[in-house]
Order: structure tokens, then sequence, then C-alpha cells
């Protein structure tokens, strides 16, 4: 047995090195229903948290795993970073349902893996592109069972303007998101 | 299969020593839940994604950067010592006189026209890299009243699936700021914090040229038991 490689912070200085060129519009070889995903990622302090990473993984608009391609960036994944305000944005397609080995039913989500100065390791999550109540038998979603804690990883519809999901994430102290260990 | 747990291996989120983890550290534990689908799979690189040149952060300017040039070698493997093939890592670092080409790196050191500190590399069919570059420098930094990082190598692993996905930093041997670092010794015992700094590895240099050091980094492996509900 192997002892695993620790985590180390991504630091303050990856935005030249580790970003990509519009790094935030998702890639897929289809088309699907164009969405996007923005919000902040604050601190404890409710201070916007501007220097983080942020990327995400996700099915296709019918639920199917993407594959390789020949374009420039991978299908399905999303790297930005957050701005002054801590701002971020993914543009993409809403990702299908899927199912998975044990039969069990994802609802439209996104991997989440967040890194920043100040997080030793990633935090990663998913986020739900559906309301409460049709989450309801998701595996992330059964575990969590607190329906307080659940509603941090629920991305909000734009009344206005429903391409536009919502979500901010609270890293730490009130509303803090549910993070993972997969 | 197995895997180590979490708490044994990696840093925790909370290190007083480490000032900026203060406000950003979550203080909930994890949820534990089984790989979904798409975390269990690797994100699908275009074949040209990565340039054999990209390997080499000597090359990038119209001549050679300052520095100590070396070559960093090792392999990638998972906790049961597979190999993890043909799976991208990233590597972005500061130049030889500590300076990163980043807008609010205010570090007083020159910055050098001929070093960006960045590349890339996909691992060969043994897990094997290489990647030739020249030593960063160490630089101060404001967590703490002389507070200087150790020289250290950023790097970003893809893995063979979503839940590998790893950034972690690679040290130098017998490096005295080690001691003083609070982001290296937020790694929590002796053991974990050794698989952090590369060893010198002279015959994978270039001879009259450049130093070799090795840096083999293990991926975790599945879980044994899967957590779900």
């Amino acid at each position: 047995m192997a002892r695993p490689t620790p985590s180390q912070t991504v630091g303050p200085f990856f935005a030249r090195e580790l970003l990509w060129s519009d790094g935030g519009n998702v890639l897929f070889p289809g088309r699907g229903e164009r969405i996007t995903l923005t919000g902040r990622v604050l601190d404890g302090a409710g201070a916007p948290v501007v220097d983080a990473l942020f990327e995400t993984w996700q099915m296709d608009g019918a639920g199917k795993l993407p594959a390789a391609g020949e374009a420039a960036r991978p299908y399905g994944y999303g790297r930005v970073s957050t701005g002054a305000n801590g701002g971020y944005a993914i543009v993409t397609v809403m990702p299908g349902p899927f199912t998975g080995p044990g039969g069990e039913t994802y609802a439209p989500q996104l991997s989440v893996t967040i890194f920043a100065r100040g997080l030793l390791k990633a935090v990663r999550t998913r986020v739900f592109l559906a309301p409460l109540d049709a989450i309801k038998d998701d595996p992330l979603a059964r575990a969590i069972g607190n329906p307080d804690r659940l509603r941090t990883l629920v991305a909000a519809r734009d009344p206005n303007d429903p391409t536009i999901y919502r979500w901010d994430v609270r890293l730490q102290g009130a509303g803090e998101a549910v993070f993972i260990d997969v | 299969m197995s895997r180590a747990l979490e708490a044994d291996v990696h840093p925790p989120y909370a290190h007083p020593g480490y000032k900026s983890t203060h406000l950003r550290a979550p203080k909930q534990p994890l949820v534990r839940v089984a790989p979904s689908p798409l975390e269990a799979a690797v994100p699908p690189f275009p074949k040209k994604f990565v340039t054999e040149a990209e390997a080499d952060l000597t090359t990038w300017g119209t001549s050679a950067p300052l520095g100590e040039k070396m070559v960093l070698v090792g392999r990638v493997l998972d906790e049961d010592g597979r190999p993890v093939r043909r799976s991208l890592i990233e590597v972005w670092q500061a130049n030889a006189s500590g300076r990163y080409p980043h807008p609010v790196d205010d570090h007083d050191a020159p910055l050098d026209p001929n070093f960006l500190g960045k590349g890339q590399v996909l691992t060969d069919d043994e897990g094997r890299y290489r990647v030739v570059t020249v030593k960063p420098g160490a630089y101060p930094w404001k967590n703490h009243a002389f507070a200087w990082r150790p020289a250290h190598i950023h790097l970003s692993l893809f893995g063979n699936s979503y839940a590998q996905r790893l950034i972690t930093q690679m040290f130098f041997p017998g490096d005295p700021l080690l001691a003083i670092d609070p982001i290296f010794n937020s790694v929590p015992d002796e053991a974990g914090r050794r698989t952090l700094i590369a060893d010198l590895d002279l015959e994978h240099g270039v001879e009259g040229v450049a130093l070799g050091y090795r840096f083999d980094i293990v991926l975790r492996g599945p879980r044994a038991t899967p957590m779900g509900a």
C-alpha cells in the first residue's frame, strides 16, 4: 500500500498558469439547452473569495458521459477563477439525470471542485439544477437528509431569466455549503 | 481495493499557523458518499491537448531563463501501486528569483522575460513523467513576520478519475525553510511531509547541464466500501 501524496493549497498565483482561454464556456459535441450557472464564493465573514479556482464536470443533456473529442478543451469540463467580487460564471448545457451502478437516480447536477489560497485541500461538492422537491431520491440528497443543509446545494432559477441558475458557495459559517468526501 | 482515510493523509482545512485558512476552512464535517458515475470517470482531454514542448519550461523565451536548470522525473501511481497512465499533470512555479508573472505578486524580485513558469505533460503507459525547468526561488509572504515560502513547484493532477483530482506542491531536499513553512507543516505527520520532498536523482539530470530530481506521486484509490445513503 503506497501512501497517497498529501494535498497542498493552489495558492494565489495560478491565473496565468492554469486557466483556459474561455474556460467558463463548457463544450459539448451536440446541442443542448444552454444555461448559465453563476454566483459568488464567500468566506466565513461573508467576504468575497476573489482567488478561487472553480471547476465543474457534468453529464451531457442526455445524461451521458462526454467522450473525448477534438475540441480545444475536454467536453463537459468548466474551469474559471472567481473575480474581484468573488463571482464566477459557467455557461453550459443543462445536464440530464443519470443512473448509478446500483440503479440509483442522480438528479441534474454538476460536480464542483474549488481550490483556493487558504484551502489546504480542495472542497468538493455537487450543485443541483432542480428544485428541492425534485431531488429527494438523489443519493447525495438522501445522505444529507436535513433540508436546510441540502438547500445550500440547490441552484435557484432566476425568475426573470429561466436560463440562469444562481448558486452562492459559502465556505464557512452560516449557510456553509455541504462539502463531500467521495 | 483499499483507501487511506482523508484525515490521515491530507492537511486539515483549518490550520492555525496558516492565516488564510481562518475564514476559508469549512467547519462542518464532510458528507461521505460513493463517487457518482461522473466522479468515477475521467474528464476526456482531447488527444492534442498537450504538446511535447510544453514539458520544457526553459524553451519558452527567446533565450534560456536564468537559474539552475533541472529535470524533474517521477511516476504517478495509485494506492495499490498501479501506474496512472496517460494522465495530465500541470506544473507551475516562481522563477529563479522567487517571482511569479502575476499582477498581484508584489515581491520585489525581477521577472525573467524568458520564463513563464508554466508547463504540462502526460504520464506515459508506466505512469512516468519528465519536466525540464529551473529551480524556483524562495519568496517572502505576509503570513507572519519574516515568513518565506520554501522553494516549491506546484503540480495539478487529473488522475484517472475526477475523484483523484489533486493539487499539491513539491519541495526540495535539505531546505531550511521547510521547518518554518505552515503550508508544508499542515500535513499531519512526518511520513506524509516526507512524501512532498523530491529526491536528488543525478542520473536523471543532464550531464554538465541540469540537476535531476525525482518526485513520485500517489493518488488515492477507489474506496473499499461505498458509504452511500
